[in-house]
């Protein structure tokens, strides 16, 4: 006697050899299906053309056929075997088995597909990708255009603000000459931070690793700030602990660009108290030192919605600052960016009505052998006289010509003025100076050009320092300036102190 | 009327139980619903003259070198290997993969059938032409109806060589 169980789960038929049933033999799985004397083929296709093709008195076992019994698929295996005169056939009901092997195989099938789409779409993402950056490309390569175009008519506005400023004026002159200077400079930085935000979107933002004194950057901000900080009401001290150690590697020109932007925001923000900038030591090892910069002051602080965006690009906290207080809002994300880029962090805390503090937090590699010294006063070198100094400058552009001719007429120097580079050519190769400023753009040859021409410089120049007068003023075109022979940059826009320190550097 | 075992193998989703719907009930679905076992189709055709019952062996896909149970071609007349055009690792192994089919099957030919062709431009088409080792008896497109019948026809021959 077959338990029911067991029963249900299979079925024993004999047939001929040409498929008709004989006998159902034991078992009740799908018996509705199968009558005497009909074939078996109509529900188990699969033995039309298998059963003919059998061995005699050899067992056959086909696994995981499909058969359909009352409108359900089943999953069956078959066993089968051929006598003399007859074939045995066992069909077993395997259905919840290859149920689980149908998800298992579904389930690989689907993350194959899956898989592959991924792959297409990471192909389609990186095409993407590629069109986004060549287009930011094109957006920075406009931008550096942009603003060489605007620095050179910024030269002129700066320069004859400097040149009336020194005249004599009446007060609402000298009023409307200090707002027209003010909007120049501030016009100046807007053009510096865009340069610089497309320049760090793009990667293109190079951090200098040389020999850097931590005392020396807040040395030359606390010179910097001593003299554009107006307001009596608010007072800038700086604090340097004494182990920090004398020299370090890293950026000091970046450092000092995060620094003014941290001390000129806290100097806009604040109408009276203490704008303090300290500077210690986090922690260091043998490699290593981690230098905590702190900038607090007391002006009217930020609500903690206001301190969410405050890294963020083109963002001032009142609609008005930008009217008020000058500037694009791109300088916090732009020190942002920097510190990042040093590997450092950037926090802020602040109180509405009490004042804010900015901590930057940024590594440092320690330079070999180095001792820790006191801060010692950073000395500014008293500007040289030029008098008698003879200096050819070449620039096709009038009005920078005349502020540079100012510029140069006030320290007593002989200078001689040609408007392009073929005239500048013919006064190098026919007199000595003791400095010759190109600008690079000029007509007929540009000053790239004109100092490539060793040949011209032998006889009467050989060793005078060429400057370079421009607005082109990525690192890229720097770097190139000085490998094709310039001994220096003067970037336009330029102050008459800027100007006269760059000669004297060359002198 | 002769009844003739035919198989078709293959990859997982190269289509081949498309191209059997597609030829015995003209009927397709882009949906995917990988193979379990084998479901039998039967169609009746007509081939020079004779009136022939194909048996059609519709094969759960296999992946890589996977074997197909040797069970299965027991008394089979013809096979055909289905690639999908627009696959390259349903193809880049065809020498070996259809050396195993006749290992298995004892078939000495097997209809060679690239499907999906709608998924390519000629162009790319004629790339795969070029990058497949043997050669291919059909390019069809279960989806389009395209060059199906043709292939079953080919598949029908070889079942009478």
């Amino acid at each position: 006697m077959i338990p029911a169980k067991i029963e249900a789960i299979f079925i024993q038929i004999t047939t001929d050899f040409s498929g008709v049933i004989q006998n159902i033999d034991a078992g009740k799985f799908a018996k509705n299906e199968f009558s005497l004397q009909e074939s078996i083929y109509e529900v188990c296709p699969f033995l039309e053309g298998t059963v003919e093709a059998l061995e005699t008195n050899k067992p056959f076992l086909l696994e995981g056929m499909v058969i359909v019994s009352n409108n359900k698929e089943y999953n069956v295996d078959i066993e089968l075997f051929k006598t003399e005169n007859s074939i045995e056939i066992i069909i077993h009901n395997r259905t919840n088995v290859y149920k689980i092997v149908d998800q298992l195989n579904q389930n690989r099938n689907d993350i194959f597909f899956i898989k592959r789409e991924i792959a297409e779409k990471n192909k389609e993402l990186d095409r993407l990708r590629k069109i986004a950056d060549k287009a930011n490309e094109e957006k920075s390569r406009f931008l550096a255009m942009m603003s060489h175009e605007i620095r050179n008519p910024l030269n002129s506005i700066l320069g004859y603000a400097e040149l009336i400023s020194a005249e004599k004026l009446t007060d609402s002159v000298a009023d409307y000459i200090k707002n027209l200077s003010s909007a120049g400079t501030n016009l100046k930085v807007i053009v510096d931070d865009i340069l610089d935000l497309s320049r760090i979107e793009a990667g293109k933002l190079q951090l200098a690793s040389e020999k850097i004194s931590i005392r020396n950057i807040i040395q030359n901000c606390e010179n910097d700030f001593k003299h554009q900080q107006k307001n009596e009401k608010a007072t800038l001290k700086f604090y340097v602990s004494n182990n920090i150690p004398q020299f370090l590697i890293g950026d000091s020109v970046r450092i000092h660009q995060i620094l003014s932007n941290l001390i000129g925001n806290a100097i806009k923000f604040t109408e009276k108290g203490i704008i303090k900038t300290a500077v210690k030591v986090v922690s260091e090892d043998k490699n290593e030192v981690k230098i905590l910069f702190s900038v607090s002051d007391t002006g009217r602080g930020m609500s903690d919605q206001q301190i969410t965006k405050i890294f963020e690009e083109y963002q001032q906290n009142k609609l008005s600052d930008n009217r008020i207080k000058g500037g694009a809002g791109l300088g916090l994300a732009i020190v942002n960016r920097l510190v990042h880029a040093m590997k450092g962090k950037i926090s802020v805390e602040s109180k509405l009505n009490i004042g804010t503090i900015f901590f930057v937090e940024i590594p440092f590699k320690i330079v070999a052998n180095t001792i820790t010294q006191p801060l010692t006063s950073h000395s500014v070198k008293p500007l040289i006289n030029l008098k008698e100094k003879k200096i050819l400058v070449a620039d096709d552009d009038t009005l920078n010509l005349t502020i540079v001719s100012h510029f140069l007429a006030k320290e007593k120097a002989e200078i001689t003025m040609v408007k392009d580079g073929l005239e500048a050519l013919s006064k190098i190769e026919t007199s000595s100076f003791d400095v010759i400023l190109l600008d690079i753009n000029m007509p007929n040859m540009t000053g790239e050009e004109l100092v490539k021409k060793l040949n011209i410089f032998q006889e009467f120049n050989a060793k005078t320092p060429i400057l370079a007068l421009t607005a082109n003023t990525t690192e890229e075109d720097i770097k190139r300036y000085k490998d094709i022979g310039f001994s220096g940059v003067i970037s336009k826009p330029f102050t008459s102190e800027i100007f006269l320190k760059k000669i004297q550097e060359v002198l | 009327m002769i009844a003739k075992k035919v198989l078709l193998v293959g990859n997982f989703g190269v289509g081949k139980t498309s191209l059997i719907r597609r030829f015995v009930l003209n009927e397709f679905s882009e949906d995917y619903i990988s193979t379990i076992g084998v479901r039998v189709s039967k169609k009746v055709v007509e081939y020079e003259n004779e009136t022939i019952k194909l048996m059609i062996w519709d094969v759960a896909g296999t992946s890589g070198n996977e074997k197909i149970p040797k069970a299965y071609f027991l008394g089979a007349h013809a096979a055909m290997f289905v690639f999908d055009v627009s696959r390259e690792e349903t193809y880049l192994t065809i020498d070996e993969n259809l050396q195993m089919v006749k290992e298995l099957s004892g078939l000495q030919n097997i209809t060679i059938v690239g499907n999906k062709k709608d998924l390519l431009t000629q162009k790319e088409l004629n790339k795969v032409i070029e990058q497949v080792s043997v050669n291919i008896d059909l390019i069809t497109s279960a989806k389009e109806n395209d060059n199906v019948e043709a292939a079953f026809m080919q598949l029908t021959a070889q079942t009478l060589n």
